[in-house]
């Protein structure tokens, strides 16, 4: 201790920086979240496991999950198309297309919403063709899925845009004077490079997913075993003054995020000292 | 001001940046601190501009003792590696910057301050410059620009860590001069870091040569050149060959059942080279010629124990020893060659072995 | 770009090349396709229905007590939750980035966990910490405080949710900036504060200011956490979003659209806005 205190920091305010974002974090996050375990530890084991294991928290479970991970990997798929797209090419109105991404990041969730039910309402825009075909996707999981593939789309596409950016040509140009075809060059060269970021989007895009309310709650139809996502099943909960149960529903919940929040920074860290070194 | 440097040691974590430092700096002094990389260098700078705090020992400005006094009570001029000039303030502002933060009590005038910065800027002749932005100059402006921020706080002491590093050789070569003109007019105490031994044999009054966080030795050029103490100070300062085992033995008498390993080393100017053996030479095969310039580099293998050393005559010396090409046999004259105690330490000799091949590696 | 070609040229694979503009395009194609379709289009669809039954409609849609009570409830919130989180932004990017010290990969992750819960959740903690029912309940009532249901509330779960944006903007760029111009800074004799107004800040206003644009845009337009504590008092605890909600769900999709025009507005801003700040830092 003595030794730690002769080790006199040359720039100021370490300790102030850390004593308030201390005291902030734990006012505003952690005594909050805390408390939200301490809840559902108020009823007993028994019920507890009764809460999460009840057959309509179970579909929900199931619901919320399956449409998320759907989601997300649509997003996989069109969110490198699009970094690719915007990296690579240039087209008329790129500028702006690329601004355009970043609208689910910027547009409340309730508009997001209320906006995709109209058009995926049976008489919408595009639900009229579908419901022609006899396909609805308002108030099924086709639209819960659609909601999730909106707001995530965003987290694809900025976490691999800056490494293709980053990319060089010459490894591909490399590539290519080895002899190596467009399909060799990408699924060798290119797409180990940005294999870790498209991970890290699909993380992010499968975590936001799963806690996603405003954009899903208009356009699920809300049914149980059937439409009815995590979230809502908490308030549903809270409304019926049952606070033990939506808290035990909710720490599950947070419990899962924890642990992707920490996979995923775990893994921005690993794949960032790993570029360090070479 | 003169500095007193007694029994200092800092660490970072377990690491032993500097260990057990002593050094006596007199006012007006030039001074390099000379070494390979992670030799402490650049961290025994920073310990007296007090931008580290040390763990243990003093260090002494005037008689007044500053191990504790934080880096604004120091009066010290820093210039960094990197300049760290303020990217979105103007050269002028750069400079203005050390006399606009004092104190209102202590602080010039605006005329004052303006007349100061661009005296400042007249002494580093970039006055032309004192509207434009840091990102608008070249690397050897920026030096100098942050040479004059340093200044601008009238330091007693000037501390410039690595203050060529990052310039191209023409650049390096015109600084230099400057920089040793200007403390010729300014006289302030001057202490810099360089890993490059030319740099440091040109330039400064005393040559403080570190490695491992130690000082190895101290003294004005001519003696850590001439009579340096040791094997890694000998290696350090310049080109080597290095001759150890039995390549040794063929070249000087020691006894041979010492019981520490000695290792020998030679520059290769200080080879003799001649056509025919006169009894002292070692029979060897030249293998590279490079006649390009006032001297000439030999690189040759002796026949007697198939290593190969380099050997560097003036073009004089050339001509006169009849040119000689590629395959030639020539006697090698290794009286010249200074023995040292191998450092045990494998540390050390991985350290010293990395030199020596670098010298080579730069000639083949 | 000569180069390139004449690589390309000579490469084995050169009759691939002739395919390439189809390609391309194909893939600009479907990429613009999908963006046409999944964001877009509902941004249009906001402004066409808003519009839908006449621009007085929309105009009285927006000037109603309630959805003016909403709108001033929205401003109030982010004022209050936008400057906490920038402040405490700045305190704990400077700790963060500027100094090293053990846990604080930790530390960032404890920072992200706003981010990772879901909206919803975050209300819900504020209920169970200051509802009637919560931890603190008794200790509020015996006080006559009204957090849940209440102003306070929303402000709390907006500023929860909003927590990482500018700290997390700041981070990467201050790290990247390094110490040394502080350290110079100091070497001069400049003042803890003088080196943080003169030095660090001029660095990292742009990226302060992404930051908060963020956060802002977050604040205003939160819905999940805000629904849960809100209590859906209209004119009391309506804030924009909760307003669009119940519009819309007394069938009043003319002026839910209306509502939501305004917060799609205010997203297009952010968007312009941090378009800009990137050209400016590309710089």
């Amino acid at each position: 201790m003595v030794k730690q205190s002769k080790r006199r920091r040359v720039l100021p305010g370490f300790g102030l920086s850390m004593g308030y974002t201390v005291i902030y974090l734990s006012l505003i996050v952690l005594i909050p979240i805390a408390v939200l375990f301490l809840k559902a530890t108020t009823i007993s084991l028994a019920e507890f496991w009764e809460t999460i294991t009840d057959e309509r928290v179970v579909a929900s479970y199931k619901l919320t999950f399956y449409t998320s991970f759907v989601a997300a990997m649509v997003n996989v798929l069109f969110g490198t198309l699009i970094a690719w797209v915007l990296v690579r090419y240039d087209f008329v109105g790129k500028r702006f297309v690329d601004a355009l991404v970043d609208l689910p990041f910027a547009l409340p969730t309730a508009v997001a919403g209320i906006a995709l039910t109209a058009i995926y309402a049976p008489n919408g825009w595009i639900g009229q063709y579908f419901e022609a075909a006899g396909v609805k996707i308002a108030y099924t999981q086709y639209g819960i899925m659609i909601a999730l593939t909106f707001i995530g789309l965003p987290f694809v596409v900025r976490s691999v845009q800056p490494v293709l950016q980053e990319l060089d040509q010459q490894y591909e140009e490399a590539a290519a004077t080895l002899g190596a075809n467009s399909a060799q060059i990408f699924f060798k060269i290119i797409f180990p490079a940005i294999f870790p970021a498209v991970l890290t989007g699909f993380g992010l895009a499968f975590a936001r997913a799963l806690g996603e309310y405003g954009s899903v709650v208009f356009i699920s139809g809300n049914m149980p075993m059937k439409t009815e996502i995590v979230p809502l099943l908490i308030i549903t909960k809270l409304e019926q003054y049952n606070y033990g149960g939506a808290a035990a529903i909710a720490a599950v919940m947070l419990v899962i995020s924890f642990l992707l929040l920490f996979l995923i920074n775990f893994w921005q860290w690993r794949t960032a000292r790993k570029h360090q070194v070479t | 001001m003169g500095i007193t440097i007694t029994g200092v040691t800092k660490k970072f974590g377990a690491y032993p940046a500097v260990k057990d430092i002593n050094l006596e700096i007199p006012t007006g002094d030039f001074v390099a601190l000379l070494g390979p990389s992670g030799s402490g260098k650049t961290t025994l700078l920073r310990l007296i501009a007090g931008l580290e705090g040390l763990d243990t020992g003093s260090i002494i400005f005037n008689g007044v003792d500053f191990s504790f006094k934080n880096v604004k009570e120091r009066k010290v001029g820093f210039v960094f590696q990197h300049y760290a000039l303020f990217k979105h303030m103007t050269i002028f502002e750069n400079v203005a910057f050390g006399l606009k933060v004092r104190p209102r009590k202590l602080r010039p005038s605006r005329s004052e301050i303006k007349d100061k910065v661009l005296e400042l800027l007249r002494l580093v002749q970039l006055e032309h410059l004192a509207d434009r932005y840091p990102s608008q100059l070249s690397g050897g402006q920026r030096q100098r620009i942050a040479l004059a921020r340093a200044l601008a706080v009238e330091p007693e002491v000037l501390l410039l860590d690595e203050p060529f590093g990052a310039l191209d050789a023409k650049v390096r070569q015109e600084l230099r001069h400057w920089l040793r003109e200007i403390h010729r007019k300014l006289n302030i105490t001057t202490v810099f870091v360089t890993h490059d031994q030319e740099e440091a044999l040109e330039m400064a009054d005393t040559v403080v040569v570190m490695n491992h966080g130690k000082i190895e030795q101290i003294g004005s050029p001519a003696e850590v050149y001439e009579r340096p103490a040791n094997a890694f100070v000998y290696s350090f300062l310049g080109r080597v060959n290095e001759f150890r085992g039995a390549a040794l033995y063929n070249d000087v008498a020691i006894a041979r059942d010492s019981a520490v390993e000695a290792v020998g080393y030679i520059r290769p100017h200080e080879i003799g080279l001649s056509r025919f053996s006169n009894g002292v030479g070692i029979p060897a095969e030249a293998s590279h010629v490079n006649a390009v310039g006032s001297t000439v580099r030999v690189v040759l293998k002796r026949l007697d124990t198939e290593d190969y050393f380099e050997a560097e005559l003036t073009s004089g010396n050339f001509r006169e020893l009849g040119p000689f090409h590629k395959g030639d046999i020539l006697y090698a004259d290794f009286t010249n060659i200074v023995v040292f105690e191998a450092i045990t330490d494998s540390e050390h000799s991985k350290e010293r072995e990395k030199v020596t091949v670098g010298a080579f590696s730069a000639f083949t | 770009m000569i180069a390139r070609e004449h690589v390309h040229l000579k490469s084995p694979g050169a009759s691939r090349f002739a395919l390439a503009p189809i390609k391309k395009w194909l893939l600009i194609g479907t990429a613009l396709g999908f963006l046409g379709i999944f964001i877009l289009i509902p941004l249009i669809a906001v402004f066409t229905e808003a519009l839908k039954k006449g621009i007085e409609l929309y105009f009285a849609a927006i000037t109603e007590p309630d959805a003016l009570s909403a709108i001033k409830l929205t401003l109030i919130t982010a004022a209050i939750a936008v400057p906490l989180n920038t402040i405490f932004g700045v305190i704990a990017a400077w700790g963060i980035a500027k100094f090293n010290f053990k846990g604080k990969n930790i530390l960032i992750t404890l920072i992200d966990i706003p981010f990772a819960v879901s909206p919803v959740i975050a209300g819900l903690v504020f209920v169970l910490l200051y509802g009637s029912n919560g931890v603190l309940g008794p200790f509020i009532e015996a006080n006559n405080l009204k957090i849940i249901f209440s102003v306070p509330g929303i402000v709390l779960a907006t500023t929860f949710v909003t927590f990482p944006f500018v700290v997390r903007e700041l981070i990467p760029i201050m790290q990247e900036q390094g110490t040394e111009e502080e350290q110079a800074a100091i070497t001069l004799g400049a003042s803890g504060w003088q080196m943080f107004f003169r030095v660090t800040l001029p660095n990292i206003k742009w990226g302060l200011l992404y930051g908060v644009i963020l956060c802002n845009a977050r604040a205003m337009g939160e819905f999940g956490a805000v629904s849960v504590v809100s209590g859906h008092i209209r004119g009391l605890t309506n804030t924009l979003p909760l307003h669009v909600e119940i519009l819309y769900n007394e069938y009043n999709f003319t002026a839910s659209f209306a509502v939501a025009s305004l917060l799609a507005l205010l997203a297009l801003l952010t968007l312009v806005f941090k378009s800009f700040l990137e050209w400016k830092t590309k710089k």
